[in-house]
């Protein structure tokens, strides 16, 4: 923030013009979507001139679009579980010492971050059959996973790093042995940045595709579903079911925004 | 922060004679626990070992694993191999990427596009970064900052569709521009370049930006003040100041958002047409097919892999050199 205001002003005006207009380019695109699926026509463009329900009706009576959400739902939730548990343990590995090879272990922990999207999808399905894991909601699962880890090192690695480490030696001093000490000392300290990892994870598991498209069976994930009714065409009940999805992963951002906020300011 | 987590802490202490034990407490006294525990951490040795096991294994199988098997496959001449069959090694999946236009097209094509979206990206994030970072107070910085993040939660097919729905030919900015009289017939924006850099940047926008953000925010404010204070215009305390010190944030927003839109799939298969394939599409291509042309994609996958590293690794090196010479 400036102390000195006036010395920067018209700076200011014009940058906060190009802030709103930045904020304009990427809300519009998803409010004209979710208008859309109000469209009382099948036709999708512009202008609307009556509005409807029934795009939603409809998709939502089909148990087949329910079933996909339930199953993006359980692959992101199961995918979460194993990136939480292998990126807490490399954490607390990386940040335990220093030691030889660290530097190495901490790039390749982060790799799979870095793959472009479709190499890493090719490599997994390639090593998927490797391993003779068939394609299908394990491998789906395991390749999110997989994909996932890094994220959950950064994080858990950022919070344990302000770890004050009088609380470790007090546990020791009162008898606790390393894995008491770490699962009544460490992981409580641990709790916010684990849950906003999960969340993270969360997300980017029901929201991948590339990886989906590529290691998934028959049963689609929601956007491998959306993506196969796009190249048939564009239709409301795209809309319909984008815009569930959207408010979804959205609400659950948010509410993961404040909710590991005010537990960071309760520590 | 200390305080309140000390706080915490003022419960019976673990394994203390005469208070009821806890459950931490018969755990640690407990034999077998205490048998295994004592063997595990015999020494700050064997204990790191033990730690170090895992992760190492896992890293190496499943971080490494798939790319050098990716490229193991890629030297073979048929995957996967049929019984009885001898399987040989060979480069000829490289030699036919080398030979064939159909596949060095879209592999350059890919390489420009993602070099020209990454610098439309920066270009678009920076002035909002530095708005964010410079301009709005630290109470606000959270919430300006949060309402970014919002749209870049939504998956990336959403707003790949989203992106379609705005430029259609009866999309929202063509009813716009023929409302306002501005043209007859709408513009074929869709399956264009355009389109495609259009999902792309809007797609990768955050990766760019929050890395600019976090480099902005540590910029000292009053060595903008000094160089006005010394008579240095807007775009002089820029290019001095502002730019020279956040090249870190630069690169590494770069790097991502580069190798990021080199990877992409499903949006220039939505929103990019036939004379803007994408190398993405044509590894794609070898794997839709039963698995005699898996070597060739992951040839191809390989390529782009090391193509993508190696014009990372330069670029970096570049940011670096730049960043020396400014400093001195």
């Amino acid at each position: 923030m400036n102390d000195r205001p006036e010395l920067f002003r018209g700076n200011r005006i014009l940058l906060g013009c190009i802030y709103w207009a930045f904020v304009l380019y990427v809300f519009v695109p998803l409010i004209l979507m979710v208008l859309m699926g109000f469209k009382d026509s099948r036709f999708i463009g512009f202008p609307i001139r009556s509005w409807t329900l029934d795009w939603y009706v409809g998709v939502f009576a089909n148990t087949e679009v329910l079933s996909t959400f339930g199953y993006s739902i359980a692959i992101a939730v199961l995918s979460t579980l194993i990136s939480v548990f292998v990126g807490t343990w490399i954490a607390v590995l990386l940040e335990s010492r220093k030691f030889t090879g660290r530097p190495v272990i901490f790039g390749l922990t982060v790799l799979p971050a870095l793959v472009p999207g479709i190499i890493s999808a090719i490599a997994f399905r390639i090593y998927a059959r490797w391993l003779g894991i068939e394609p299908g909601m394990g491998a789906i699962i395991w390749s999110h996973a997989v994909h996932n880890v890094p994220f959950v090192v950064l994080v858990v690695m950022a919070r344990l790093s302000t770890l004050p480490k009088s609380q470790m030696e007090a546990a020791r001093d009162l008898g606790a042995d390393p894995l008491v000490a770490f699962v009544r000392i460490t992981l409580p300290y641990l709790v916010p940045a684990i849950l906003g990892a999960s969340i993270f994870c969360l997300l980017l598991s029901f929201d991948d595709f590339v990886r989906s498209f590529f290691l998934g069976g028959y049963e689609p994930t929601l956007p491998v579903l959306i993506f196969a009714m796009l190249r048939s065409g564009m239709s409301p009940e795209i809309n319909a079911i984008a815009t569930v999805a959207l408010i979804m992963t959205a609400g659950i951002g948010i509410w993961a925004e404040r909710f590991t906020r005010r537990m960071k300011k309760d520590t | 922060m200390t305080d309140s987590a000390t706080a915490k802490q003022d419960r019976p202490a673990l394994g203390s004679a005469g208070d009821a034990p806890t459950f931490w407490g018969r755990l640690v006294g407990w034999g077998p626990y205490r048998l295994l525990m004592q063997l595990a951490t015999a020494s700050p040795r064997r204990q790191f070992l033990i730690l170090m096991i895992f992760p190492v294994l896992w890293v190496l199988t499943q971080h490494l694993g798939p790319m050098l098997y990716m490229i193991r496959v890629s030297l073979t001449d048929a995957y996967p191999v049929a019984p009885g069959v001898e399987q040989s090694f060979t480069l000829e999946h490289y030699a036919k990427f080398f030979t064939n236009s159909i596949f060095w097209q879209p592999f350059f094509r890919t390489l420009t596009f993602a070099a020209t979206f990454t610098f439309c990206t920066l270009i678009i994030t920076y002035p909002v970064a530095y708005f964010l970072a410079r301009h709005v107070s630290r109470r606000n910085q959270m919430r300006f900052l949060l309402l970014l993040l919002i749209p870049f939660w939504v998956g990336e097919i959403v707003r790949t569709y989203a992106i379609m729905i705005l430029l259609g030919n009866t999309g929202a900015v063509n009813l716009a521009l023929q409302t306002l009289g501005l043209v007859d017939r709408p513009i074929p924006f869709m399956y264009t370049s355009f389109s495609m850099g259009m999902g792309i940047v809007y797609l990768t926008a955050l990766y760019m930006l929050l890395p600019l953000y976090s480099a902005l925010e540590k910029l000292p404010q009053s060595m903008n003040e000094a160089a006005a204070d010394l008579g240095a215009g807007a775009w002089t305390r820029f290019r001095r100041i502002s730019l020279p010190l956040t090249i870190e944030g630069i690169s590494s927003g770069c790097t991502l958002v580069f190798l990021i839109s080199t990877g992409f799939y499903a949006t220039p298969v939505l929103l990019g047409g036939p004379s803007t394939t994408v190398f993405a599409e044509t590894i794609a291509g070898f794997f839709h097919v039963a698995g005699d042309e898996w070597p060739t994609g992951a040839a191809f996958a390989t390529i782009m892999f090391m193509a993508a590293l190696v014009i990372t690794f330069a670029f970096q090196k570049l940011m670096n050199a730049l960043r020396k010479g400014e400093a001195k």
